[in-house]
């Protein structure tokens, strides 16, 4: 759809770097291939002459057979359009590349992420550190020869970090006891994780571990764990913090503790298999998971689904946002210190959309319901009626019922306001995605930047608040529920008869050799698919680009200089889901 | 009256054996199996690092010197207001001028940013 | 010896003198004995109350705000859950941290009790029955709250946790400064009443409840003492959702269940004084002949106050430390001086016009009020025209 639109983007790029950029020949494959040591300079003048200024996914795909890796870029124009693709090619054995983060610093976690799961260096990142695995893991596991421990590996799990160890405990009852193995002074009470050390003293210089910074008149900064067990951060996330006094020095947001290598199980499954997989990246929202991967693999395919099917997945899709916009204020206000009532008024709600997944689905969260080229069953008798009976009657009294109680309340506004401020440009330079990017002032949808499905038919606006804090942030939310509303008004009154499936439905999909990224935007902000099938019945790389994970870059940004209780509340603000951030 | 506050004392005196009591039942009845790892103090799962007493910060010194002066005036304040209704025109004009006197302080405190939390 | 049912308190403990007396005691130990029953009952009373019925009425009120049903399993309507949950605290393990202060670690929660079942002594619950009545009973109230404070900074210094220590600096900042207000806002009943003895207090109310003649102290006493006692939206030395339970973090058992208890009678008190120093305590209509009538008029405002507390409590999020010390002192210890001064001028006017001393009062607060709304408003205009400013400046940057 969009090849002669990037033709007409492409001449200056490749007139501008005739020896440095070749369009990328391959069969199924787009964008450019730039040389390794040109992509700072390309970069810089994709951003600044061709104004594709938000670099959305950075991600990279380990060709075993060629010998090389690659490292995709999509990056895309705020103002919207289709994407610049660009490919960095280098050899396998020692991949090198030089790093983005200061021309666009959304690179920064993503960086991190390809060199902790590829084993791709980036010359020049600031913090090149393992983020999602742990620090000491051994291997980089999405590279195509990392065997896996249990299962693949000649050395089984930490025996390359601690040798000729003993069995502990918990492993002894295991059935793969002998796999596991300690060295002879190990005690689990003394051990401290390698990465911890070099974390806590990369916390402000200042902090000696006896207290006291040797400046005597200055009062104690302390380092403080917030997280992995801590009632505010939304799961099993980690967010070290320097203080001083109540006031946030540095802080340094520590993720993994969920992570499952999403990625590397997408790879070993079938691309159908896959589907219920996506349900559990942003649990949340399962349905809109669902569609984003179908875009992906139908854009592989280049199949559509009939039209009664996308009127259905965009209704999902709609009332998915619904419930998240509703979970995230509940729980941002729980942040601020409400006691529950908010969040269990805003559950309620869901309850009654959920009630609707179940019916259509058969599951109230993880729901499975998309398939390629349609969705898996057509919806139940009754079940437009309760969604009409919603969209038209419940959901609306109980937006504004929210807002009447929140909106104008005296501690929330001065909880909010001007609390986390994230200005445009940087909110676009960190990639920051959906409300959070939208409230800092800059109106990009991708339902309307870059329409996918039927929204380019559906009537609504972007909602788009200008003072970029937390108060925007959750008012935002209340605008994209109204907007979400006024879009299921439409689809209830435009949804046709007919089939929700293109051809038979089937277990094995066949997807031919070629890329394709699929996007949607996801209530939590734009959620990427990117597949590449090598025409195997599983896909070669199955990347997905997790906005709860890439809006965290600008956590540490936000909260320099606020108050300890500001971040819990900017975090709240952000909205994230720990399924989708550790993957 | 000395005789007054007898059963306060006494009141207090059982407050605080009822409350050892209790704790002491808990301590009977609990279970104790301490470990290593349990004993840790608790943040969020992470085992602390450096100590968990610190010198407070200074804003807090602030905030106590404010208390001490109030509550020195608040103390002067509690005996004229108990025998206000006795007291001619006098002692409420007396005492207006010691607030003032006092609010001229406070707003010196409030102009040197001393009330501001930074 | 008759047995007066209209006076029934009076009538026991004579009874019982009389008894005691009978089987030759020496009158003074026959003193210290019945104080020491009145001061088992008292503490008795308090303790069951608020460990007991209170808690139960809290969390049934929240599950009601939240729409939930709240607990419904142990005993009818789950009236017995808090029971449970103190048989369940009991057998629970007691742990100290690695580090801690052990004595000071022990000894809060036994002070935080102390304080909070301290101040009873002094609250008239109906007439005669009382504690003691101090003819310092205002300063006492004072005094034996900031035990409270102390024993909640004993707990999080000693704790050797960094969510504690936080904890026990936010006690500083907030229950040392909103002492303040609070005391200055006593000053005005003492006032009115000629003295410093609750009793009194409240027998100075006869002619019409304090909150009618001081409105606003009534108020200020009401927003500082929920502050002092750390109640939501001001719980911010054990603001669950950043420092996850400030203090209390590293008690468990009965030490935790200590300053559970504490805190939870924290807020009757306030409730009690409140109920007490403005809402009349137990007067009400046949009281004086029925003491247990008095009982009740005071139980009934009591928990009224409660109940409002706990409303505050589940409908508010919390405070920032930073607008919670301006709060305090720009707005209500200013106020609170202000208040004293209104009350003082009104106090000595009202007999030298001659009018009636309620409508003076009333007047002087209605204007007080007046004028600091309209001094909040002017300031509100300022900060507005600041904020309104900024998003235009923003726009032109960011929207395409």
């Amino acid at each position: 759809m969009s090849e002669q639109e990037q033709s007409t983007v492409a001449e200056p790029l490749e007139v501008h770097f005739p020896q440095a950029v070749t369009p990328d020949e391959r069969k199924g494959y787009q964008g450019y291939v730039v040389a390794t040591e040109a992509l700072p300079e390309v970069a810089t003048y994709a951003r600044d002459e061709l104004g594709y200024d938000y670099l959305s996914s950075v991600t990279g795909v380990d060709y075993l057979p060629e010998g090389k890796t690659e490292v995709v870029y999509h990056a895309y124009r705020t103002a919207g359009g289709p994407a610049l693709v660009l490919k960095v090619q280098v050899p396998r054995e020692d991949p090198v590349v030089p790093s983005l983060v200061g021309i666009y610093p959304s690179a920064d976690f993503q960086e991190r992420e390809a060199w902790d799961l590829l084993g791709i260096r980036f010359s020049g990142h600031p913090n090149l550190k393992r983020i999602l695995m742990w620090e000491g893991f051994h291997g980089h596991p999405l590279r195509k020869d990392y065997q896996e421990v249990y299962f693949e590996a000649e050395n089984k799990p930490f025996k390359n970090r601690w040798p000729e160890g003993k069995v502990y405990r918990v492993e002894e009852k295991a059935p793969l006891k002998k796999n596991v193995q300690y060295p002879p002074d190990f005690t689990a009470e003394g051990w401290v994780p390698e990465g911890d050390a070099a974390l806590y003293a990369g916390m402000g210089q200042v902090v000696a571990a006896e207290g006291g910074n040797g400046r005597a008149l200055n009062t104690d900064q302390i380092v403080v764990n917030l997280g992995p067990q801590h009632p505010s951060t939304h799961g099993v996330f980690r967010l070290v913090v320097t203080l001083e006094g109540e006031t946030i020095v540095d802080l340094e947001p520590v993720m993994g503790y969920l992570h499952r290598n999403h990625e590397k199980i997408g790879e070993r499954n079938t691309f159908l298999m896959n589907m219920p997989y996506t349900d559990r990246l942003d649990y949340i929202c399962a349905m809109g998971n669902n569609f984003g991967y179908s875009l992906a693999v139908e854009k592989l395919m280049g199949i559509t689904p009939p039209e009664r099917a996308e009127y259905i997945r965009v209704m999902m899709a709609e009332l998915t946002r619904i419930v998240n916009h509703l979970w995230a204020i509940g729980f941002l206000l729980n942040d601020l210190g409400a006691y529950f009532t908010p969040a269990l008024y805003a559950i309620e709600e869901r309850e009654l959309v959920l009630d609707v997944f179940e019916a259509v689905s058969g599951s109230r969260m993880m729901c499975n319901y998309f398939r390629f080229g349609g969705v898996a069953r057509d919806l139940p008798e009754g079940v437009l009626d309760v969604v009409r009976e919603l969209v038209h009657e419940r959901l609306p009294r109980k937006v504004d019922e929210l807002d009447t109680y929140l909106t104008h309340n005296e501690i929330i506004r001065a909880r909010c306001v001007g609390v986390g401020v994230l200005p445009p440009e940087d909110a676009i330079a960190y990639g920051m995605a959906g409300p959070v990017l939208r409230a800092s002032g800059v109106p990009y949808d991708v339902r309307r930047a870059d329409p996918y499905s039927i929204y380019d038919r559906l009537d609504f606006d972007v909602a788009v608040r200008y003072n970029g804090d937390v108060y925007d942030r959750y008012i935002i939310r209340l605008d994209e529920i109204r907007q979400s509303l006024r879009i299921l008004e439409q689809v209830l009154r435009d949804i046709p008869e007919g089939e929700v499936q293109t051809g038979k439905p089937q277990y094995q999909v066949r997807v031919p050799a070629g890329e394709a990224y699929g996007r949607v935007e996801n209530p939590k902000g734009e959620l990427g698919f990117y597949v590449v099938s090598n025409g195997k019945p599983n896909p070669w790389r199955y990347h997905v680009r997790a906005p709860s994970f890439i809006n965290l870059t600008a956590m540490g940004e936000m909260c320099k200089g606020q108050k300890v209780a500001d971040v819990v509340a900017i975090l709240g603000s952000i909205d994230i889901v720990l399924g989708e951030v550790d993957r | 009256m000395p005789t007054d506050f007898l059963p306060i004392a006494v009141l207090i005196a059982l407050a605080t054996v009822l409350a050892f009591l209790v704790v002491l039942i808990g301590h009977l009845f609990g279970p104790r199996r301490p470990t290593a790892t349990k004993l840790e103090p608790y943040e969020s799962g992470m085992r602390p690092y450096g100590p968990g007493q610190r010198r407070m910060p200074v804003h807090f010194y602030l905030v106590a010197m404010l208390f001490i002066l109030f509550d020195v005036e608040i103390v002067f304040l509690l005996p004229w207001a108990v025998v206000l209704r006795q007291l001619r025109l006098f002692a409420l004009i007396e005492m207006v001028v010691f607030i003032a006197v006092l609010l001229v302080g406070f707003v010196y405190a409030w102009k040197k940013g001393a009330l501001e939390w930074e | 010896m008759d047995f007066n049912f209209q006076d029934p308190f009076t009538s026991i403990g004579e009874l019982l003198r009389g008894l005691l007396l009978g089987w030759g005691l020496a009158p003074g130990l026959v003193s210290l004995i019945l104080m020491l029953l009145g001061a088992l009952v008292l503490a008795g009373f308090a303790m069951t109350l608020a460990g007991v019925f209170l808690t139960w009425l809290d969390r049934k009120l929240a599950a009601r705000i939240q729409d939930r049903l709240g607990p419904n399993r142990v005993g009818p309507f789950g009236i017995f859950q808090p029971i449970a949950d103190a048989i369940k605290l009991i057998t629970k393990e007691d742990i100290i941290p690695e580090g801690a202060e052990r004595a000071i670690f022990k000894l809060a929660p036994m002070l935080a009790v102390m304080s909070a079942v301290g101040i009873w002594a002094v609250v008239p619950f109906a007439p005669r029955l009382i504690g003691t009545d101090l003819n310092v009973g205002v300063l006492y109230i004072v005094a034996v709250g900031a035990i409270g404070t102390l024993s909640i900074m004993m707990g999080g210094m000693a704790s050797n946790n960094k969510y504690a220590m936080l904890g026990a600096f936010r006690t500083v900042a907030q229950m040392v400064a909103y002492e303040i207000p609070m005391v200055i806002a006593l000053l005005v009943p003492t006032m009115l009443a000629g003295t410093m003895g609750v009793g009194g207090i409240v027998e100075a109310q006869r002619g019409g409840w304090f909150i009618v003649l001081a409105p606003v102290a009534t108020l200020l006493f009401f927003v500082s003492a929920m502050a002092e006692a750390g109640r939501a939206p001001f719980d911010l030395l054990e603001a669950e959702s950043e420092i996850v339970a400030g203090y209390n973090v590293e008690y468990s058992g009965m030490k935790f269940g200590m300053f559970y208890v504490a805190e939870f009678l924290h807020g009757v008190t306030i409730a009690a004084l409140t109920a007490t120093l403005f809402l009349g305590g137990w007067l009400g209509p046949g009281a004086q002949q029925f003491p247990l009538l008095g009982l009740v008029y005071f139980a009934i405002k009591t928990a009224f106050v409660y109940l409002v507390i706990s409303l505050i409590r589940f409908s508010m999020p919390r405070i920032r430390i930073d607008h919670l010390l301006a709060f305090n002192w720009k707005l209500l210890t200013p106020l609170a001086l202000a208040a004293v001064i209104v009350t003082a001028i009104a106090d000595k006017l009202a007999p030298a016009l001659g009018w009636n001393r309620a409508v003076v009062h009333l007047t002087a607060n209605i204007l007080l009020a007046w004028a600091t709304f309209e001094a909040l408003r002017a300031y509100a205009r300022g900060i507005r025209q600041r904020v309104e400013v900024q998003p235009a400046a923003v726009e032109t940057g960011g929207a395409d």
